[in-house]
């Protein structure tokens, strides 16, 4: 027959066993929490702990809390659901940091292709002044060649080689003189250095001697004869034309020879280019 | 005696009462979960793969959440919400990412493809 003080022993005797059971851990902990901290350890050895510090340490409280549930209720669904969230919140942590550091890398990347955008114009800058310095300083030669061989003047339809009628041609002929040709070389080979895409206009001019059609025809054929010799020179012949004026435009009188003998001239004139230089 | 069984069954009847129906309506997590589900969408979860997982797991737990919650299980609803928001939270950050990643790459094939030129 049992007493009380009997039924009550073997109560005790139960309850201590079952305790003795949960105290001994053979309750493994729930897959959540051992995910959990396989991220968390995974997590603060790595990018996050340098760039979210605070975000591994919320995932730490996360996982603490997780821990204290299954200590005190083992693998219940309360514990897996603290573990599931104390898992991803690690993760949460290693994808900001991600962030930060792309972040970081898209702006470098910016910075230096800007850098490299501004060194690449810097050296298109200097090439092309170097372009224009070279040039310029070729210009300036050929027009310093021209000056020696001709005279050469500065005007607003261009630049104006001026060469006597006496140096080029016999009197009434449009055939050159041997000695013209020498001349008209040194002329040819400046104004391709100078001037090569300029176009050039070649003007006859005569004295008001003899009636004016004759000067008006013999002034063209003199220019159509310097055009096709500097056309032979390498000048291309779509760039060079002739033009006869006659008596028209006296640079001097016509009542001395000597300014009879200045009218008589052949002008070529190098006008100024589309670009402007 | 009788005094003595009547108060025990008031305070077992209150006991009870705390137990069934006494775990408050997890109405602030519900509401931080769905704003968090939110953003996810916003940023473009849906076209990154991971953040788009998370997002539906988020959206799942939201709608089991209110199940249970129609049930009266505060108590439960309440723990798969702190499960919705972290999915829903974790889907947020990754979106960024992936976005942060995108344009990171964008940049350093400008600059390779500056480089190159």
């Amino acid at each position: 027959m049992k007493t009380g003080s009997t039924r009550s022993l073997a109560f005790s005797t139960s309850a201590a066993a079952a305790l003795l059971v949960c105290a001994c851990g053979t309750t493994n902990p729930p897959e959540e929490l051992v995910q959990a901290q396989e991220t968390y350890a995974r997590v603060s050895k790595g990018i996050a702990q340098q760039y979210k510090p605070d975000e591994v340490h919320e995932a730490k409280e996360a996982l603490d809390n997780a821990q204290q549930s299954f200590d005190k209720d083992g693998p219940s669904p309360e514990t897996r659901d603290l573990a599931y969230a104390a898992g991803l919140k690690a993760q949460q942590a290693e994808a900001e940091a991600a962030t930060i550091i792309a972040a970081n890398q898209k702006e470098t990347n910016e910075k230096k292709a800007q850098t490299q955008t501004i060194d690449s114009l810097k050296h298109d800058v200097a090439v092309e002044k170097s372009k224009r310095e070279q040039a310029e300083k070729k210009a300036e030669q050929a027009a310093a060649d021209l000056a020696r061989i001709a005279a050469v003047k500065q005007e607003s339809r261009g630049m104006v080689i001026t060469l006597s009628g006496a140096v080029l041609f016999t009197s009434g002929q449009s055939a050159l003189l041997p000695g013209a040709m020498a001349k008209l070389n040194e002329v040819g080979d400046a104004l391709v250095k100078s001037s090569p895409e300029s176009k050039i206009v070649v003007e006859g001019h005569t004295d008001s001697q003899g009636r004016a059609s004759d000067n008006q025809e013999l002034s063209l054929a003199r220019a159509q004869s310097v055009r096709d010799y500097l056309v032979s020179r390498g000048i291309a012949a779509d760039r060079i034309s002739a033009q006869g004026l006659g008596s028209t435009r006296p640079v001097a009188t016509n009542k001395t020879p000597e300014g009879r003998a200045d009218n008589r001239r052949v002008e070529i004139v190098v006008q100024p280019s589309p670009g402007g230089s | 005696m009788e005094k003595t069984n009547t108060l025990a069954a008031a305070i077992a009847l209150a006991f009870g009462l705390a137990a069934c129906g006494g775990y408050a309506v997890p109405t602030d997590r519900m509401i931080a979960s769905e704003a968090a589900a939110r953003s996810a969408r916003e940023v473009g979860a849906a076209n990154a793969p991971q953040a788009a997982l998370h997002l539906k797991l988020a959206q799942e737990e939201i709608a089991q959440a209110k199940s249970l919650m129609n049930d009266g299980n505060n108590k439960r609803a309440d723990y798969v919400l702190i499960r919705a928001k972290a999915d829903a939270e974790l889907a947020l950050a990754l979106a960024k990412q992936a976005d942060a990643e995108a344009a990171a790459k964008k940049a350093a094939d400008q600059l390779n493809a500056a480089g190159n030129q």
